[in-house]
């Protein structure tokens, strides 16, 4: 990004949005990656020669994606409520999920993933079980398949735990939260993997959804989130922490090396050892390990366990 | 110069009065080798590019690719393109080969100019001030038909609403009087990729890589005229193609290139004895453009020619001697 003044950055030079340029700084965007690696790295005499830009900005996509998938930190967050569906959209820019959160009262609970399937394709069948075809041939399909209604209908699943030593038993309700009398002695069955009062989720990749359980409808849920980077083809938003800018140079020269005829195999090494290291040396530096946080940490070594 | 390799010539052919040269062939020898040589100069920096990598050309004086490209600079020029319609641009009649085109994103106004004068433009339906136009924007004439299509100056001062002061006469005429002008902002500018016609499909499918206003890329077309160089239907050259095709803005395109040599033309006065006396002062007198140093290649290049004309083999082994020589030194 090119150096901009005081007035730029903190107002935007009185132009809307105001806060476009804050925190602009730390990034370097992908028209300067691009335009830098042609300046400094290709050229009659520089290790690559006779390259198209557009060779340069694919693997600078790339290298921006596969940032953005492990070794960055940049974690998208959208709130919104569910549908009667009990359905949260995937963002258009979803990679993967980080967390997913319901918004209750002011307060974030982490929600867990119900890793058994919660969704399922149906086909119509009769009473035989025979499939059931249109007149051109195709099966016949349900919107919903009862997998589908008894997830998002709140259905009990085997994380609400029949055995437990708390099922039908009378408690308080107070303030939305049951409790009950305390028990004296170990608890069988319990999966403790999953024993979490709040409700599950599970994801839905081909529908592009994810799916609720024993939440209401119009329940607010969070979801952070991971993205390739590519800010839905803006390629003028597309932008990467400085930190990566020489990893970024050194994964494009790699990547053109590495895919070129009659380059010598010790020149791909080097270019790929390169690279490699760069990646360390940026995700330790994005890390932020410093003295002082290291220290505070350190100062919780001697506490008491009860 | 031209007068000088002229001399040259005649005295060598007229050695032995082996013959004469008349001003016409002279001026179409000269035309060939000065093509000739204009050409070498791009097989000798590729050549010379490559014997630097192997340490086989050094810095300072010893610098050859420094000197081929101050040469090859010379013929540089940067045009405007004029647009025959939506994202197809016509390329200049003249150029040898195009060095870069460029995008200028962002129009600032344009209009029709009103009067033509010298490093002027004049409007007296704009608002210039009122629109914002700033010192270092970027005027082109956007008018096909006009023969001043393409030309392009900046803004060197905003004199009222109705006038700028340019750094260039792209309307510097009468006849420029009603041409169209595009007013251009010089930030953000972006190269248009050349690409090949074979790879631009993939090139537009593909989702990281299509072009883009922050990326955009070309494809050379042919000729939009059937006689290449018509003038007179503004139809020169070849086309470019210009993607993303949302690209269509007229005068947004503009092409670094370099041009053709301008074909040499020894003027002379006829005597009364018949004798062509050199004037330099002709309206179509036109000096060699290559620099002072190519003036012996010139000279045994058109003895070359001098010699099959006048069939005297002396004169063409003499200069074919001359130049293999001459590449000797060279390389």
């Amino acid at each position: 990004m090119a150096y901009i003044n005081d007035y730029a950055y903190y107002a935007n030079s009185g132009a809307i949005p105001e806060d476009k340029n804050w925190g602009s700084y730390q990034y370097v965007s992908l028209n300067d990656v691009v335009n830098n690696f042609m300046l400094m790295y290709q050229g009659n005499h520089e290790l690559i020669n006779n390259l198209n830009r557009y060779q340069v900005l694919f693997h600078a996509k790339r290298g921006i994606q596969e940032l953005n998938y492990d070794a960055m930190k940049e974690v998208k967050v959208l709130q919104l409520d569910l549908d009667d569906n009990l359905r949260f959209i995937l963002p258009s820019d979803y990679v993967n999920w980080v967390r997913i959160s319901q918004f209750l009262n002011g307060v974030l609970y982490p929600l867990t993933e119900n890793i058994q399937t919660g969704w399922a394709t149906t086909y119509l069948q009769d009473n035989n079980s025979k499939i059931l075809y249109d007149q051109d041939g195709n099966v016949l399909k349900p919107q919903f398949s009862q997998v589908d209604t008894s997830f998002t209908s709140g259905a009990k699943t085997i994380y609400l735990n029949e055995s437990s030593a708390y099922n039908t038993q009378s408690g308080w309700n107070v303030d939305g939260r049951w409790y009950f009398d305390f028990a004296v002695g170990a608890r069988f069955g319990l999966n403790t993997e999953t024993a979490n009062a709040n409700p599950t989720f599970s994801i839905d990749k081909q529908r592009g959804v994810i799916n609720f359980s024993s939440i209401g409808g119009g329940a607010s849920v969070v979801v952070e989130y991971i993205s390739d980077g590519m800010e839905q083809g803006e390629d003028g938003s597309i932008s990467v922490n400085k930190l990566f800018e020489e990893y970024l140079y050194a994964y494009v020269r790699y990547s053109l090396l590495n895919g070129r005829l009659g380059v010598q195999e010790y020149v791909v090494n080097r270019a790929r050892k390169d690279k490699s290291s760069l990646l360390r040396n940026a995700k330790i530096r994005l890390s932020n390990i410093h003295p002082g946080r290291l220290l505070m940490n350190m100062r919780g070594q001697d506490k008491w366990l009860k | 110069m031209i007068n000088s390799v002229r001399n040259t010539v005649l005295a060598i052919a007229n050695k032995n009065n082996y013959g004469y040269i008349s001003p016409q062939d002279f001026n179409l020898y000269a035309q060939q080798a000065q093509m000739d040589l204009f050409e070498d100069y791009f097989y000798q920096y590729n050549a010379w590019t490559n014997k630097e990598n192997q340490r086989l050309s050094g810095t300072g004086y010893a610098d050859i690719v420094k000197g081929l490209v101050e040469v090859i600079d010379n013929f540089s020029v940067t045009r405007s393109l004029a647009q025959q319609g939506a994202n197809l641009f016509n390329l200049p009649s003249d150029y040898y080969l195009v060095n870069k085109i460029n995008y200028y994103p962002t129009q600032i106004t344009s209009g029709t100019t009103t009067a033509a004068a010298l490093n002027t433009l004049t409007d007296a339906n704009a608002t210039f001030v009122t629109s914002g136009i700033k010192v270092g924007q970027q005027v082109a004439n956007t008018t096909a038909t006009s023969s001043y299509s393409g030309f392009s100056g900046f803004v060197i001062s905003v004199d009222s609403e109705t006038q700028l002061t340019l750094s260039y006469s792209p309307f510097g005429v009468a006849a420029t009087i009603g041409n169209t002008y595009g007013i251009f902002n010089t930030t953000g500018i972006v190269e248009v990729e050349r690409v090949n016609q074979n790879k631009i499909f993939y090139l537009n499918n593909s989702p990281l890589t299509a072009p883009s206003t922050g990326f955009p890329a070309y494809v050379l077309g042919g000729a939009s005229s059937s006689v290449i160089g018509d003038a007179n239907t503004g139809k020169l050259g070849n086309t470019i193609t210009v993607y993303p095709s949302t690209i269509t803005n007229n005068g947004s395109v503009t092409a670094e290139y370099i041009r053709y040599p301008l074909s040499p033309k020894w003027t002379y006065q006829t005597l009364n004895s018949g004798e062509p006396l050199f004037d330099i002062n002709q309206a179509d007198y036109q000096d060699f453009e290559l620099p002072l140093s190519d003036e012996p290649g010139i000279v045994s290049k058109i003895c070359q020619y001098v010699g099959i004309e006048i069939r005297e083999g002396d004169v063409y082994n003499f200069g074919n001697q001359e130049e293999v020589k001459n590449n000797q030194i060279q390389t």
